[in-house]
């Protein structure tokens, strides 16, 4: 099952897709995805009701979020009310340390995303401030990376021994589908992505472009 | 100098520090329309029954002040930029309409990325007509990055 699990819709503050027009896009160009994750900036959705467009494009469109900590831009997976009482999505500061102790504490995972991007990438503040404990898999393809930030990010993950996932961190259409994530097993909900991301069977890839599974 | 934005957000927000009045004419409907790549007759012949402005018209318009008299500049170094306008169009905007704009801090907002820290400053302008109907809502994003601490 491939599912790209780095997406922003017009929810987000500088997105430009609207999640139906994903999914048009996905289905006419025939993008092996079996479905994706919308993760808007410093918030979480817990409003919109995706289950129509879930049936009508056969597609799995699960929720999380993107919070900004003190080391970069972190994907949060399996959001709960536990966690939205916990941490304030909307600060541009959170400390990474509260983040992975309140997402495992609330049954959720803290993906650090864009790892190799300057300023807002994990491996950035590692090079300032050392290593944090209980990171245990990043982003290590990006869609929106520059030049460079991907290799990177592939380098350091296996140096610190993080798995790796794919997203393509698109705000317009024709963004989504360039990296994704490969899982061994079906998934089902955000709770089933938490379970899988943990049991670590999956690869992040890129471009995928055979048929959905 | 580290910025506070929410409480930015709480000072500066949600008051009208500008009101504009702006007679709206055929000639630069017309004219707004072509410069935008238009050309349903709709848009640029004055005489065509259904003439109204093209829908991003109002962005053509500015007030007499940018910002309210006194609003922080959270940068020595530079003045910002314009990071973009969203349109919302309420009611067709025609020759002879008489638009008054009012302006006011909508929201103030901050994020990050690969250039470091960034403030969002969202300048609404709400256009009505000489009926009092909301003709539209411009939402105008100003990106300021504040200095580095």
């Amino acid at each position: 099952m491939i599912l790209d699990l780095h997406n922003h819709s017009i929810r987000s503050d500088d997105g430009k897709a609207r999640v139906e027009n994903y999914c048009q896009w996905i289905r006419r160009r025939g993008l092996a995805l079996d479905g994706f994750v919308l993760s808007e900036h410093r918030q979480f959705d817990g409003e919109s009701d995706y289950r129509p467009l879930e049936d009508e494009f056969g597609l799995l469109i699960l929720k999380a979020s993107e919070v900004e900590t003190d080391y970069g831009h972190v994907l949060v997976f399996g959001v709960n009310e536990d966690l939205l009482a916990a941490l304030d999505f909307a600060r541009v500061d959170l400390p990474l340390a509260d983040v992975l102790r309140e997402t495992e504490r609330c049954g959720a995972l803290a993906v650090p995303c864009h790892p190799g991007r300057p300023n807002v990438g994990l491996f950035a503040h590692y090079a300032a401030r050392g290593p944090l404990p209980g990171v245990t898999l990043v982003e290590t393809l990006n869609g929106g990376s520059r030049g460079g930030e991907n290799e990177l990010a592939g380098r350091e993950a296996e140096r610190y021994g993080y798995r790796g996932v794919g997203g393509s961190d698109a705000h317009i259409v024709s963004h989504i589908g360039r990296c994704a994530t490969r899982f061994e097993a079906p998934i089902r909900s955000a709770e089933g992505l938490v379970a899988a991301l943990r049991a670590g069977r999956y690869e992040a890839i890129a471009c995928p472009s055979t048929s959905p599974s | 100098m580290p910025v506070d934005v929410a409480e930015l957000k709480r000072s500066w927000t949600g008051f009208e520090f500008d009101r504009v009045e702006f007679p709206v004419t055929a000639e630069e409907l017309a004219a707004f329309a072509r410069a935008v790549g238009e050309s349903a007759p709709w848009f640029v012949d004055p005489g065509h029954p259904e003439f109204r402005a093209v829908p991003n018209f109002t962005t053509k318009y500015h007030g007499r002040r940018m910002w309210p008299p006194d609003f922080p500049r959270l940068s020595k170094h530079s003045v910002g930029f314009d990071a973009g306008k969203r349109v919302e169009v309420h009611a067709p905007i025609r020759a002879g309409d008489v638009l008054t704009a009012r302006s006011q801090i909508h929201d103030i907002y901050e994020k990050t990325g690969r250039s470091g820290s960034m403030v969002f400053i969202v300048h609404r302008m709400e256009f009505s007509n000489q009926r009092g109907e909301l003709a539209a809502v411009v939402d105008w994003r100003f990106l300021q990055q504040p200095d580095p601490d």
